[in-house]
């Protein structure tokens, strides 16, 4: 009987486990780690953090899915790993204490550990406001609702929103929000109160962290995707700030540098900026006892996959196998890493040095699709591995496509979306002979009111399969 | 490229957004199951 322990039930890893525990689950032992004992849809928090939607119809409990697929569940918080010996040591919730779990494949999928350190005076513990956790998106609603009563008794406010980070990705969630806010304020009738301003690292509007979406035009014509979100901001009245790396927040201010070096600063009165994301928290450690950590994951605590690393992105953009297929470490070939948690070889949008040697770039996002995509390759592999001894599934992020759904505002009466089909996400120049390296008839970018009823279906069917219920298997990740 | 006025009387046009609706929802599945199979 095989052991297979998941670390983290987001996207990737609740996928695995979903997967897992319906093909094996009843033979081998499966089992889940997760610091918290829900599954949180995080797309919703965007509407969760301007009180469109409440906080518990955005989670559902873990238990009693994984008992419908024998799959196990332990809520608690990984502190190390040592696979030399195939187990994992972590802290378990409430008093239980500490506990080792044995495996025979390791599946990492802890999503992104929010670095907020990484910017000073930035995070819910601070200045910021952050929708990327349960806990901090109702803080940001709590909020806003606070700034909202004011621009209610006449008072002007200043809302940017956007990346915290010069190296910080999700942009789009950061797009998400502030023309929901905007959405959401006109509903409220306090609009002509509010100047908002979305303050990122991209180089222009659009970019998202994959260098931008550019489409063939009804007339054949290549045109930028970005155009139509640029658009779209400038009718609900948003001030753009591109090409900003924040270096610092106080209670007033966002300091930033921006492409040509130069400093400055933006005042704000609510701020929701995307932090810097980091990898795994915990260590790896051989069976002496010594720190193996820089062997497994990259500075960032990413893990290392079957990818090449190291290439400088000229190189990079040239070779789209350098993006994991498989994603096992090649050290310890029986530890995947799924979703956010894999260190991607590089970034997708082009690299900025500022002449004082900052570097600035969207980080290369991976998105809840994404990342249940790649725990559904790994957990077919895991099962591969048991039953035959040989891997037989692979993705690569330069041959998945991506249907990113940035909402407007939610309402399916007058609500819109903008929505994004990329393929590939990564470019790929050598299997498409243009300059995109995409396929553009499929890569594509619209915005009208069919978004947001597409991105209700879309919450709605992912919430469906996520709790296994009938039919989930057909629901595409 | 902007979106002419046309294109954004488009956007709001129910009928047109109910025919996108569908179309891109069999664009999606149609390049998901490319993508699945490839």
């Amino acid at each position: 009987m095989a052991k297979v322990v998941i670390i983290g039930a987001g996207f990737a890893g609740h996928t695995a486990a979903m997967y897992l525990g319906d093909s094996i689950g009843k033979d081998h032992e499966i089992t889940v780690v997760h610091k918290f004992d829900y599954f949180g849809f995080v797309p919703s928090w965007v509407w969760l953090g301007i009180d469109a939607v409440k906080p518990e119809h955005t989670v559902f409990k873990l238990k009693p899915i994984y008992d419908k697929f024998n799959v196990n569940f332990v809520q608690g918080t990984v502190t190390s790993v040592h696979p030399d010996e195939n187990y994992i040591i972590l802290e378990q919730a409430g008093d239980a204490g500490p506990a080792s779990l044995e495996y025979d494949y390791l599946i990492i999928a802890t999503g992104a550990h929010m670095n907020y350190d990484a910017t000073p005076g930035l995070g819910p513990k601070k200045f910021t406001q952050s929708i990327c956790h349960f806990d901090t998106a109702i803080q940001a609603r709590d909020a806003y609702l606070q700034s909202v009563a004011r621009m209610k008794r006449g008072e002007r406010q200043k809302l940017v929103i956007g990346t915290g980070h010069p190296l910080a990705a999700c942009q789009g969630a950061a797009f998400e929000y502030i023309t929901n806010i905007h959405h959401d304020l006109t509903q409220r009738g306090v609009r002509d109160k509010a100047e908002l301003v979305y303050l990122t690292n991209e180089p222009e509007i659009g970019d998202f962290g994959v260098g931008g979406i550019n489409v063939v035009t009804k007339g054949g014509r290549i045109a930028k995707g970005g155009d139509l979100i640029e658009d779209a901001m400038d009718e609900f009245g948003i001030g753009k700030a591109v090409r900003r790396g924040v270096r610092e927040v106080d209670a007033k201010n966002v300091y930033w540098e921006d492409f040509e070096g130069n400093y400055g600063e933006t005042d704000y009165d609510f701020a929701m900026l995307i932090p810097q994301s980091r990898g795994v928290t915990f260590r790896f450690f051989d069976k002496e006892g010594k720190d193996i950590s820089s062997t497994v994951c990259n500075p960032g605590g990413f893990v290392f996959a079957d990818g090449i690393y190291g290439l400088k992105y000229d190189d990079l953009v040239k070779n789209s196998n350098a993006w994991p297929a498989q994603y096992y470490n090649p050290t310890y070939k029986n530890i995947f890493s799924a979703g956010i948690a894999f260190a991607p070889p590089g970034p997708i949008s082009e690299p900025h040095t500022t002449k004082n040697g900052t570097v600035i770039t969207p980080g290369a996002p991976r998105t809840g699709m994404i990342s249940g995509v790649i725990g559904r390759v790994v957990a077919f592999n895991v099962i591969d591995m048991i039953k035959t001894g040989r891997m037989t599934h692979r993705e690569r992020m330069s041959e998945m496509l991506a249907v990113c759904i940035a909402s407007n505002g939610k309402s399916l009466w007058n609500g819109s979306a903008i929505v994004m089909i990329i393929y590939p996400i990564v470019p790929d120049h050598s299997r498409y002979d243009n300059k995109e390296g995409r396929d553009m008839f499929v890569t594509k970018v619209e915005r009208g009111i069919s978004g947001a009823w597409l991105k209700q279906m879309v919450e709605t069917t992912f919430m469906h399969k996520f709790q296994g219920r009938i039919g989930w298997q057909f629901i595409p990740e | 490229m902007r979106p002419t006025s046309f294109d954004k009387f488009l956007m709001r046009c129910r009928i047109y957004q109910f025919w996108r609706f569908i179309v891109l929802n069999l664009k999606i599945l149609k390049a998901v199951h490319h993508d699945k199979t490839a």
